[in-house]
């Protein structure tokens, strides 16, 4: 598929760099592969297909036509990925494995997921395959890339509006699949002095939206006009927003989160975080809003600038992907020295400075280990 | 401004990374206060955390090791770390 380069070919290194792509059809969602899949790289992929599966996917399809490698880590996640997936009525199909793919997945028992009759391109381009959602508010699901589409069709220079947007519900993306307890996620701007929601990890959430502008009151609106957050901790004792609540309540939305996107110190918007659960954000989960806030914020801010949203997603995936390491790293050396996270942490930094490595390739050493290990002790 | 640079911002221009990009590394490390707090970590009108001053340290010094040079900027638990020279 054309659309399926996210990447132009001219800003690709020499190695092929990892990349993730979610397309999606009215019955599948195709998550396409390309690069290899590894420690580095697994997290990433784990995390979207958490995420699709969260928001009701239950036929996915994982496409490694062009995926040049996969280790362990990777039929780690597909397994028991296809077997939760399986449990509730669904399916996760290998499209297009190399011989080499093909034979681990031989090997490990996982053949059957290979796809049986490759896909005819031509139907699968014209098949009536769309981006869920409308038009207007465009609907994410959680992956960390569902803005790739946009990046093709969009043209480096000038940065208007559709690239902002397409950079705003990657941030969101990323929110919804790093903030414990969210179950939506929603990006509201004042343009053109009216509320627009620019991006909602499902239509529920639109609707929340919607019905905060309907009602002129709510959260999300007082956290864009006031510009400092607003906790609702459990809507069901909220005296706040008497026209809003109710209806919220109606749609199972149990806690809300909104915070504030500031330019120039000026409120232009809010992130709003929503959970079907009461008491759903603690104080870590608020720390990341604000965080996921301040980078939705500067990319607002930074909207005139020269960065494409392939560099923005680029930019986000790596750091990502890095912290996601280095967390897992310092996993392994809280249970295996009983230190605390910051201990960990300098220990990481210490053992890099040491060894003149940088603090992933430190991190990245430290899981290699616990997969030796493993393996040692397999046989 | 009549104040001195920390030693934070004077390695950051140093190595030419802009406030969005040391913030970006900073928070690839796993830093979890916001672009505005670093930067006022940088011009000491806010006070980090331990963890946060060695994570901010490490993003500068990983440049600094990118353009071919050694850890310049002093971790926390560093033997030679001056408690002054925040």
């Amino acid at each position: 598929m054309a659309e399926y380069r996210a990447v132009d070919e001219d800003r690709v290194d020499r190695r092929i760099a990892f990349g993730l792509t979610t397309r999606y059809t009215s019955r599948q969602v195709v998550v396409a592969l390309r690069g290899e899949i590894d420690m580095l790289t697994t997290p990433t992929f784990a995390s979207v297909l958490d995420s699709l599966f969260e928001t009701g996917r239950r036929d996915i399809v994982v496409d490694v036509a062009e995926l040049e490698f996969m280790d362990g880590s990777g039929l780690r996640v597909i397994g028991p990925m296809s077997a939760r997936l399986h449990d509730s009525g669904g399916a996760l199909t290998i499209r297009s494995p190399s011989p080499m793919v093909r034979r681990l997945l031989d090997l490990t028992e996982m053949g059957d997921l290979i796809e049986r009759d490759s896909p005819d391109p031509v139907s699968s381009t014209l098949g009536g395959e769309q981006q869920a959602g409308d038009a207007s508010t465009p609907v994410i699901d959680g992956s960390v890339e569902t803005d790739t589409q946009d990046t093709v069709r969009l043209p480096a220079f000038p940065v208007g509006n559709d690239v902002i947007d397409a950079a705003l519900r990657l941030v969101t993306a990323l929110a919804r699949a790093t903030i414990g307890g969210a179950d939506g996620v929603s990006v509201t701007l004042t343009r053109h002095g009216r509320f627009t929601t620019v991006a909602a990890s499902d239509e529920t959430i639109a609707q929340m939206d919607r019905d905060q502008y309907a009602t002129g009151e709510g959260p999300c609106l007082s956290a864009a006009a006031e510009g400092h957050w607003f906790h609702a901790e459990s809507l069901a004792d909220e005296s706040r927003w008497p026209q809003f609540v109710p209806r919220a309540l109606e749609d199972g939305i149990a806690s809300v989160l909104s915070t504030p996107l500031m330019v120039s110190a000026r409120p232009v918007g809010a992130l709003n975080i929503y959970s079907n659960t009461d008491h759903a954000f603690g104080p870590r989960d608020q720390e990341l809003a604000a965080l996921f806030a301040s980078e939705a914020s500067s990319i607002l801010a930074e909207a005139r600038t020269d960065m494409t949203i392939e560099e923005v997603a680029g930019l986000l995936r790596e750091a990502l992907t890095t912290r996601q390491v280095i967390a897992h790293a310092e996993g392994v050396l809280m249970g295996r020295q009983g230190i605390s996270a910051d201990a960990a942490s300098a220990n990481l930094r210490q053992t890099a400075k040491r060894t003149g490595v940088d603090v992933r390739e430190s991190a990245a050493a430290v899981l290699v280990s616990v997969l030796r290990d493993n393996l040692i002790g397999q046989v | 401004m009549s104040k001195p640079n920390s030693i934070l911002e004077d390695a950051r221009i140093e190595v030419g990374l802009t406030h969005s990009e040391l913030w970006f590394r900073y928070f690839a490390l796993g830093g979890m206060s916001t672009a505005l707090e670093v930067e006022a970590y940088l011009y000491d009108a806010l006070t980090p955390t331990d963890h946060d001053r060695d994570l901010v340290a490490t993003a500068l010094n990983e440049r600094f090791s990118e353009l071919g040079g050694d850890h310049p900027v002093a971790y926390t638990d560093d033997d030679d770390f001056d408690k002054r020279n925040l």
